[in-house]
């Protein structure tokens, strides 16, 4: 657990850095909760892998990988993959509902001329109650 | 009768007139799918319904938001024909004969069954016999010209497609989705007209983006749960 070389620590304050940004991110309202909690889990992972390096090595071991912080670029990697995926999704129910809303202003917009012609008709044929 | 229309203000005042000499009984009503030529201008002055869309959403969003508006009309029975103007107006009867006769829900003109006497340039053609293989494969039925958009939707159809009608350039997948959820569909002939003006919206990339959507709408359509009916 005790720190042994830069790199380490590089890859601590990296974690810290991304954990404190996405709660900053947050904070500003620039990033919304639901969100913002893949980020958080990533930091969190990249965090622990880099405190407790014994967790690469044990893994790699496991694994059969030959140079454990190998293991550390497959997790990142996963995560990547599973972050953009996830966005993938959430951009494809962005534009199904995007469409949607533009088909329904159409519709609504056609109802607002009809209702403007109508009571366009009816001061025309009773100007006395026009305001 | 339901005309989509992307940049067609030149040929869509034409259009109109030959629909409603043509159709004179029936509502028109145009899409326009945020035109940036003077399309939007014309809309008022040419005496019919119409709709705009106020981003570009494609053919899928345009045909649902006229669906949408025909359903609240009250009309159940809608044919598609393009702003383009290649569609002739005179072979309507044809594509709602087989609907007004209750045989089936939706009817697509073919360019391509016998006596239509249509030929497109060469490698369109092409992949569209692939496309036409695939999609006639699927829906164990022989269908011609699964890109075509003159189309004729019946009660059935126009609900489910007023909600559910596949988005972006999507004639093919429109076929695969009406066939899996149990809608009757079929093809006749039509005789084409080349387009009044403006150019296809078929480019090769398109093609291929089409391509690629239909065999990805094959292989999952089939494990997609069917519309219940009536869902609107």
């Amino acid at each position: 657990m005790a720190m042994t070389n830069p790199i380490q620590l590089i890859a601590v304050a990296v974690s810290l850095a991304l954990v404190v940004v996405v709660i900053e991110l947050v904070r500003r309202g620039a990033l919304t909760e639901e969100y913002s909690l893949i980020w958080l889990v990533c930091g969190a992972a990249l965090l622990v892998l880099s405190f407790w390096k014994n967790i690469l090595d044990v893994s790699a071991r496991w694994l059969g990988i030959y140079y454990p912080p190998a293991v550390l670029l497959l997790v990142v990697v996963f995560f990547g993959f599973v972050a953009s995926l996830y966005f993938s999704v959430v951009i494809s129910g962005q534009r199904r509902r995007i469409e949607r809303l533009i088909e329904e202003a159409a519709l609504i917009d056609a109802r607002v001329r009809e209702l403007e012609a109508e009571a366009g008709r009816r001061e025309a044929a009773d100007p006395a109650r026009q305001p | 009768m339901l005309v989509p229309a992307r940049d067609e203000a030149r040929s869509l005042p034409g259009l109109v007139h030959v629909l409603r000499a043509e159709q004179p009984g029936a509502g028109i009503l145009v899409v326009d799918d945020a035109s940036t030529d003077a399309t939007r201008q014309l809309l008022p002055g040419l005496g019919v319904e119409w709709l705009t869309l106020c981003a570009h959403t494609g053919v899928g969003g345009t045909i649902r938001a006229g669906l949408r508006y025909a359903l609240r009309r009250g009309y159940d029975v809608v044919v598609r024909v393009d702003g383009d103007g290649q569609h002739p107006a005179d072979q309507i009867e044809r594509v709602l004969a087989p609907i007004r006769a209750g045989q089936v829900d939706a009817v697509v003109g073919s360019r391509y069954r016998q006596g239509s006497g249509y030929r497109a340039p060469g490698w369109r053609r092409a992949a569209q016999r692939v496309l036409a293989a695939w999609v006639s494969a699927a829906i164990r039925q022989r269908i011609t010209d699964p890109t075509s958009g003159f189309w004729a939707f019946g009660p059935r159809a126009v609900r489910l497609l007023a909600s559910h009608h596949p988005t972006g350039y999507p004639e093919p997948e429109l076929l695969l989705l009406l066939a899996h959820n149990g809608l009757r569909v079929s093809e006749v002939p039509i005789e084409m007209r080349r387009r009044l003006a403006g150019r296809s919206s078929l480019t090769a990339a398109r093609v291929g983006a089409i391509a690629g959507r239909t065999a990805l709408a094959l292989l999952i359509l089939p494990l997609r749960r069917t519309v219940p009916d009536g869902d609107d």
